[in-house]
């Protein structure tokens, strides 16, 4: 069985896979904040005491918040288990939200500083039509040609672009095993897509 | 004996711990940041809570590693779920939650504070409730009295800065660096305690409060005099924290009948500072204790040693407990002026 969870937008959300990569059950909630409050609940009655053999995690981009949040939980349970623990793109999740449908598609995610988390993917297998970038709203109309916009900051992007369709679209562990093998295969460590904001907590 | 895996990330020290119930310390390792916010003369929270994540986990393999203890053979995992910076603070408390789910064993969400407050019972089994602390960190100065394991009664707080605080901006007048506080008690070493006229604030008050900040100001005048050596500098300000520490609980002392008195945190490291609360212990007719200095620094052992401590009394905690930016351990405690999050 593979557990995975994604905490890196608003949604906090975790599957459950067994034989054959079948999805056994799934939890999502759209939360906002107070991932670290409800993750290690839903986990628990998602596997209703069924223990996992492998551990998928987001690791972003996305709140640097939510992806700790994930990864220090998916860590807790890796060392409590003795099982494997890979990172997996939280782009490429919210892409794979469009399934089967062919062609270009991008997931944006609102980042920090009114910029926008962005990157493309090709058509149903997922394949990285360029890496991921922190861009603002107006360079991003620039750079992404994909009609099809999904995630959390798809609105943004279109009114900024003036063409395409967006759709909201959340990273859904549900569609974890969708994700090409590389995308899957990740370290299990934070991919920010941004340097921190390194103000001193107090100036003297 | 329970065996406690302790977990601390709620500043710039990554820790874990192996503790037991009866005081043994299986295994224990920190990681300090310091490294990474001394370019920025102070803890930037984005920095930290990035590099615990980094960290964390790897201590936790390598205390079990240390003590060759299996993860199943623990009893207990303790966390500090606050006060602190909260980004940081989530990263170890989520991980005690996912340890906890997998091995089936409680977490025990622990008050960083409580921490340091119960850190003296785990080299000195003599020590009893209730005794007088001094609580004295780079986040935090508080006099309160310890009555038993989560009942704390705040007699003061400082009004402004912390203790620590006042070390690592001195430190930054002088030109020595992030974190301040070894650094001053280092230099002080070589200076004259009275060479600089510091203040003392609130020095003779009747309410045993603190106030450092000052006395930052007035460090930063004599820097900028140029009248002054900086070792004279150092010394003038560790010897003007020290008398106001002793006034302090001088009076805090004659409010409360503790029989001991205890001082714990980061700047319970410095030896005058040790030295100068033995004697006001001995002439207030109390016992003194403190911990060795590596367990007045943030740490894990003592995180594990206060979930040791809730285990026994039976307090577990669910797995949707929060991480705290502010958690204070006397609910109860009047607001004091100017005190802010502080307290
Ligand atoms: N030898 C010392 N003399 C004075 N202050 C010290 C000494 N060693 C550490 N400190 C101070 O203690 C603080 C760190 O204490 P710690 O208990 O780790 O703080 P916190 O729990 O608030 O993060 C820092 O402000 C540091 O300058």
């Amino acid at each position: 069985m593979i557990l995975a969870i994604d905490t890196s937008t608003a949604a906090c959300s975790v599957a459950l896979f067994g034989a054959n990569e079948r999805l056994m059950a799934r939890e999502q909630e759209v939360i906002g904040r107070g991932h670290a409050e409800r993750l290690v609940p839903m986990i628990e009655k998602l596997l209703d005491g069924r223990q996992p053999d492998a551990i998928l995690v987001g690791v972003g981009p996305g709140s640097f918040t939510g992806i700790r949040v994930g990864i220090a939980a998916a860590q807790g349970l890796a060392i409590g288990w003795n099982i494997p623990l890979d990172g997996m793109s939280s782009l490429a999740l919210i892409a794979a939200s469009a399934g089967e449908e062919p062609g270009a598609r991008a997931a944006v995610v609102p980042g920090g500083h009114g910029e926008l988390f962005v990157q493309e993917f090709d058509g149903p297998d997922l394949t990285q039509l360029g890496p991921h970038r922190s861009l603002a709203p107006e360079a991003a109309a620039e750079e992404i040609g994909a009609p099809l916009l999904l995630g959390p900051g798809a609105a943004t992007l279109i009114a900024a672009r003036g063409s395409g369709e967006a759709r909201e679209g959340w990273p859904d562990a549900g569609c974890a095993l969708d994700l090409p093998e590389d995308l899957r295969k990740l370290a299990p460590k934070p991919l920010y897509g941004r340097p921190p904001d390194a103000k001193p907590k107090a100036a003297v | 004996m329970a065996v406690i895996l302790g977990l601390e990330s709620s500043c710039d020290d990554s820790a874990a711990a192996l503790v037991t119930s009866d005081r043994q310390i299986l295994a224990q390792a920190v990681v300090g940041q310091a490294d990474q916010h001394r370019p920025f003369g102070g803890v930037v929270p984005e920095i930290a809570a990035r590099a615990h994540v980094e960290i964390l986990p790897g201590l936790v393999r390598q205390v079990l590693r240390d003590a060759a203890i299996e993860i199943g053979e623990v009893d207990a995992i303790a966390a500090t779920a606050g006060p602190g910076l909260v980004g940081g603070v989530m990263v170890g408390l989520l991980a005690g939650k996912g340890l906890s789910l997998a091995t089936g064993k409680p977490l025990i969400a622990v008050n960083h504070l409580e921490g340091h407050a119960l850190s003296p019972g785990l080299t000195d089994a003599s020590l009893d409730f209730p005794y007088l602390l001094l609580l004295a960190s780079g986040g935090h100065c508080q006099l309160l009295e310890v009555r038993g394991v989560g009942d704390y009664r705040r007699l003061a707080t400082t009004i402004d800065d912390a203790a620590g605080e006042a070390f690592d901006k001195a430190a930054k007048q002088l030109g020595l660096g992030y974190p301040g506080g070894p650094a001053v008690e280092q230099l002080a070493g070589q200076g004259d305690p009275e060479a600089v006229p510091l203040p003392r604030p609130l020095v003779g008050s009747g309410e045993p409060h603190f106030s450092f900040a000052g006395l930052k100001s007035a460090v930063q005048r004599a820097v900028q005099s140029g009248k002054y050596r900086p070792a004279d500098i150092a010394a003038s300000f560790q010897a003007a924290v020290v008398d106001c520490f002793v006034d302090r609980t001088r009076i805090a002392l004659r409010k409360s009948d503790a029989p001991s008195l205890v001082v714990a945190g980061g700047v319970a490291a410095n030896a005058s500072v040790r030295e100068a609360l033995e004697t006001l212990a001995a002439e207030e007719g109390r016992a003194f204790s403190v911990p060795p200095g590596w367990l007045c620094t943030d740490n894990a052992a003592m995180i594990g040693w206060a979930g040791a401590q809730r285990l026994a009394a039976g307090w577990v905690d669910g797995l949707d407990v929060p991480a705290r930016a502010r958690w204070p351990l006397d609910e109860d405690a009047e607001k004091v002026r100017g005190a802010g999050v502080k307290a």
